[in-house]
């Protein structure tokens, strides 16, 4: 008989995930050096955001202490994603070089392997630079930190996670039948960082739909936070709709896990 | 007497491939209307084997060897046919199914890349729920027989091919699975190495128990391991059962090579059925005869030999599995 038993998968995540940090750090203590090339890096969006409002004042209605919030709330949100998913940017490398071969045949589910197979410390620059900038910007907008708000801005963060999270879930699983479709997938990447914190008000209409119902950009930060900042009336959009924008990303997810599973059963393996 | 712990019926796979389409946009074309080639890969494999067998599972390249076991693994889904892996189907049940079988495959490993071997070894045991106390033991066990101890601290990527190929053995066996799946498991290694872990396979074996199916190109790990082969080609299998019956099907004779004293000459034996063999690559004073053992008695040869002669040496020998693949192989091809 077999020594192995079955263990909770919350333990099994656990396993994983630590074994990825300690190999991580085995390249010895750069953590501060690597977590300091991610603020910079997010901070040159910070710049850009700065220049614009400070020369046209505001961005469809927003000035800059309300667009900064927004833009802390994204970035908070894309940090809490890309912390413990980087890796599925790897999904197309691990099939080809049958790596994916080896998740399949070991008792853990193969999306929590491949989240787990390492950890991309400068992530961590992203999520810490969101909430100085988030935290700053509440400040700045009087933010009223009342039990009611607070829990909504931890629904909204998480779900705006969650939403980033379905589209590049979704996108991927096309890697079982077509590989390779990185383009795609740095194309969504691309409009996520681009658009997603700013004031989608200030775009045309096309773009702006487009952003809602297409790719849905809007539910990240953009209607939690004007919801949040008193701004519900001219989001342009159902008011419950935008009350409810925190639940997108849950619902979106789950989509995206099935898309996922249904995609997992066309997988072929590499030629050896 | 319980069934078989692994069965396969009429097992097919057929992979299914996008074609380019040439020609003007041809990018494009092939995104909105793709064509597909099909290839069966595997076509009506069937097979049993029983709790505790050491099998032989082997085929030239492509002959659909590594598709049958990433299918009994679980790794890839049947187009058609039934695979059931102690009671289990793999794909179907695949994490109950993960817990059953180890797997090894010689060209990449399943350790943890930058992490040292032991914590490795300490992570399976955890994935696995190996109970504490047993983890360990066998953990000590395995260590001793495999001869991991001087590089149990040493990160995974900085191991010779020979030490990490018998680290991902101990890692496979660790869970102590019912069956064990070994795809390669000596390629590239020297003799020490492979002579290392064929010990370590067959001692997993005999006194576990445990259920292996072994592919390689290494006929010596065949002959060294198995008493059963499955051989298959094209998909298809051509020849399941005993090796020493297959040598006799396809390699009936044996050979005895003569070594005559200086400046003798040789004379002929009159014996039926005994003849040089053409084949033969004889060094000067070296003589082959070729019989088979089934018609002709080895003694009669020997005597008819020494009564004619004067001989310095005799050595009888056996045909390799080598050649009886190798002819298997070849009369196909020209059929």
């Amino acid at each position: 008989m077999s020594a192995a038993h079955p263990i909770p998968r919350h333990r099994a995540y656990r396993l994983l995930v630590t074994a990825a940090f300690r190999a991580e750090f085995q390249y010895g203590g750069n953590l501060l050096l690597t977590l300091a090339g991610g603020v910079v890096a997010q901070s040159v969006g910070l710049v850009f955001l700065w220049t614009v409002t400070t020369r046209f004042g505001d961005l469809g209605g927003w000035p800059m202490a309300e667009i900064a919030f927004l833009y802390g709330m994204r970035l908070t949100s894309h940090g809490l994603l890309v912390v413990p998913t980087s890796q599925l940017h790897s999904l197309d490398l691990a099939i080809r070089t049958g790596e994916f071969d080896r998740y399949l045949v070991r008792p853990a589910g193969p999306l929590m392997q491949l989240l787990c197979r390492r950890v991309h410390l400068p992530t961590l620059g992203d999520l810490a630079t969101g909430i100085v900038v988030l935290s700053l910007a509440a400040h700045h907008v009087g933010f009223e930190p009342t039990p009611t708000a607070l829990l909504y801005l931890g629904l909204a963060l998480v779900g705006g996670a969650l939403v980033e999270g379905a589209c590049q879930l979704a996108v991927a699983s096309l890697s079982f039948r077509m590989l390779s479709n990185l383009a795609l997938r740095g194309l969504i990447d691309d409009i996520m960082n681009t658009f997603g914190g700013y004031p989608l008000k200030a775009f045309p209409d096309t773009a702006r739909l487009a952003l809602t119902y297409l790719l849905p950009v809007a539910f990240v930060a953009y209607l939690p936070a004007g919801v949040l900042l008193d701004r519900a009336d001219g989001l342009q959009i159902t008011p419950w709709l935008a009350y409810g924008a925190p639940l997108a990303g849950p619902l979106l997810y789950a989509a995206a896990y099935l898309l996922w599973r249904a995609q997992l059963r066309h997988y072929s393996s590499s030629g050896t | 007497m319980s069934g078989p712990i692994i069965e396969v019926e009429g097992l097919a796979k057929e992979y299914r491939r996008p074609v380019r389409v040439e020609g003007p946009l041809g990018g494009l074309r092939s995104l909105l209307s793709p064509r597909h080639v099909t290839k069966r890969a595997v076509d009506g494999v069937s097979f049993a084997l029983a709790e505790g067998e050491l099998v032989g599972y082997l085929g030239p390249n492509g002959a659909g060897k590594s598709t049958t076991i990433k299918m009994l693994t679980g790794i890839l889904r049947p187009t058609a046919g039934l695979v059931r892996v102690a009671g289990l189907v793999p794909w179907r049940e695949r994490e109950r199914h993960a817990r059953n079988i180890g797997v090894v495959f010689g060209q990449r490993t399943q350790l943890w890349w930058d992490l040292p071997l032991r914590d490795s070894l300490e992570l399976i045991g955890r994935l696995y729920g190996v109970e504490r106390a047993r983890h360990r033991a066998t953990t000590a066990r395995f260590t001793e027989l495999l001869g991991l101890g001087p590089f149990l601290d040493t990160p995974v990527r900085q191991l010779s091919l020979g030490q990490r190929m018998r680290g991902d053995l101990a890692a496979a066996m660790l869970p102590e699975p019912r069956i064990l799946f070994l795809d390669e498991p000596t390629i590239g290694l020297d003799v020490v190495a492979k002579e290392r872990i064929r010990d370590f396979i067959a001692t997993r074996n005999r006194r576990d128990g445990t259920t292996i199916v072994l592919t390689t190109h290494d006929l010596d790990d065949v002959e060294r391991l198995c008493r059963r082969i499955v051989l298959i080609d094209d998909g298809r299998v051509l020849y399941d059962g005993d090796v020493a019956r297959l040598k006799e099907r396809y390699a009936p004779h044996r050979r005895l090579v003569v070594q005559l004293a200086d400046g003798a000459g040789w004379h002929g034996v009159r014996v039926p059925g005994v003849a040089r063999d053409d084949e033969a690559d004889d060094a000067p004073g070296q003589v082959t005869l070729r019989f088979d053992p089934a018609g002709t008695r080895v003694a009669d040869v020997i005597t008819a030999v020494l009564a004619r002669h004067e001989v310095t040496d005799l050595s009888l020998v056996e045909p390799g599995l080598e050649g009886v693949v190798h002819r298997i192989y070849a009369a196909r091809g020209a059929a």
